[in-house]
């Protein structure tokens, strides 16, 4: 049980050292000494701001998933995120269903493409040379109905390859600014300012 | 300070101005589609030209090579006036199917359906005193041969009725159905490593035998007459044993009608991983 406005700040400011930058950090925490001072001021107790604020602790994450989305949005690396999915897959438990499955099944879907990609831009090498020799009558075995459309198979497999890997460089862009949207809609839905955002 | 000097810059950020000889991204990927759509369609071209396109009836659009057999490659091995046969069988990767059944002067009669000729079997026969031996082993897959493609590989054997066997089956991964009701044996061995097998004794009145049967990864199912003296000693690691029909003790399962005094058809049962049914019909 929280017993005053500094155990509550303490708290807040722990949390969050590490995350947010010192700056923006001193103005949430000095936010929230400007709410205590006004309910106070409003002849509030502390109690009832305690109740109304919710648990620092609650607090800490809801502001840390905010950070690392909008961090996300403006750096998009897949570490960030990463770091974004993890921090409001932390707001609440439900969220292993609601985040955590569609960020591993888009992951596989990213991989899976890229992987047949990568497969078809090897491939394509490798059936070109052995369409070449099936040619030069050099293979005992020959795999291509005709050697010369072997060629230009070999060629349309090789570039279909690489269009997949590009392909799946813009499916990965357009996931990301998807995927930042929703975890932005979903923090705004558990904390509740879904209507502001 | 510009704009784009104060945004942070990431690898794949810089893709998106990808320029390759002055060339765009734009431009790279408008070209990749225009040959690959050009190479395809000379290819079929050619194909057409050549008239393997379009296929015909039953053959799959492909412009690869089909190497299907299409007749299976049937081998009959006779008895040669031996009186007991001793059989071998190696299956690296396919399904077998091993009966009764064979010409009364043959000891096994066996049946390939592979699609690739290199991948037939190796046969070694040879006689000894009264003993007919045959050894079908599967040369392995390797090197220009995966390159076949659709490729099952399935073996149907069957083998003589009446001269007592010494049969031994071994199969790396693959199903596996052996019924071996109408044959005589005095030993039997199955050694696979993945897959399920079926072991049908169901009906067997031939001599008395023993049994080891070592099962890695698959279900198992085993099947031997309710009126037959068996006792099945299994070890199983992981895995459940579905009893039906058996009397058991412990890791013992004799038939209703077991009588050790009498001559036991005595069967080892190891298995790895999988779950095990023994009907006693």
């Amino acid at each position: 049980m929280l017993q005053t406005e500094q155990e509550f700040i303490r708290i807040l400011r722990s949390r969050l050292e590490g995350t947010l930058p010192e700056e923006e950090l001193n103005d949430i925490v000095s936010d929230y000494a400007e709410h205590f001072r006004i309910g106070k001021a409003d002849g509030r107790s502390e109690e009832e701001l305690f109740c109304s604020l919710g648990s620092p602790d609650d607090v800490a994450r809801e502001i840390r998933a905010t950070h690392l989305v909008k961090k996300a949005e403006d750096v998009k690396s897949c570490k960030n995120i990463f770091h974004a999915m993890l921090a409001t897959l932390g707001l609440g438990l439900f969220n292993l269903v609601f985040v955590l499955i569609p960020f591993i099944l888009l992951v596989v879907l990213l991989l899976v493409v890229f992987l047949f990609g990568i497969v078809f831009a090897i491939a394509g090498p490798a059936a070109f040379i052995y369409s070449v020799l099936q040619i030069l009558g050099i293979p005992a075995f020959a795999i291509w109905q005709s050697p010369v459309a072997g060629v230009f198979f070999s060629i349309g497999i090789t570039t279909f390859g690489l269009l997949l890997v590009i392909g799946d460089y813009y499916l990965a862009r357009f996931f990301y600014r998807i995927g930042i949207r929703y975890l932005k809609w979903n923090i705004s839905v558990i904390t509740g300012t879904e209507d502001e955002a | 300070m510009s704009t784009d000097d104060q945004k942070p810059r990431h690898p794949l950020c810089m893709a998106c101005n990808l320029q390759i000889g002055g060339i765009s991204a734009t431009r790279i990927i408008l070209w990749l589609v225009a040959l690959t759509i050009i190479s395809f369609f000379i290819g079929f071209g050619i194909l057409a030209l050549s008239g393997d396109f379009p296929p015909q009836p039953g053959q799959a659009v492909s412009p690869f090579r089909h190497t299907t057999i299409l007749t299976p490659n049937t081998t009959v091995i006779p008895l040669d006036g031996a009186t007991e046969g001793d059989v071998r069988i190696t299956l690296g990767a396919g399904d077998l199917s091993l009966q009764g059944g064979a010409p009364a002067t043959a000891l096994m009669e066996s049946t390939v359906f592979s699609t690739a000729a290199v991948w037939q079997p190796e046969l070694v026969q040879g006689i000894n005193g009264s003993v007919k031996s045959v050894t079908m082993t599967e040369k392995g897959h390797k090197g220009k041969e995966w390159f076949a493609v659709d490729s099952p590989n399935n073996w149907a054997i069957s083998l003589n009725d009446q001269v007592p066997l010494r049969l031994s089956v071994n199969v790396g991964a693959g199903d596996n159905l052996l019924d071996l009701g109408t044959l005589n044996l005095e030993t039997l061995k199955v050694q696979t490593a993945a897959g399920d097998t079926i072991i049908d004794l169901g009906g067997y009145h031939g001599e008395r035998y023993d049994a080891v049967i070592n099962c890695g990864v698959g279900d198992l199912t085993l099947r031997v007459p309710r009126d037959s003296n068996t006792r099945i000693r299994v070890h199983n690691a992981l895995g459940d044993i579905d009893n039906r029909g058996f009397v058991q003790d412990d890791d013992q399962f004799v038939t209703a009608v077991f009588n050790s005094s009498q001559a036991v058809n005595e069967i080892t049962l190891n298995q790895g991983i999988g779950s095990l049914t023994l009907e006693s019909i």
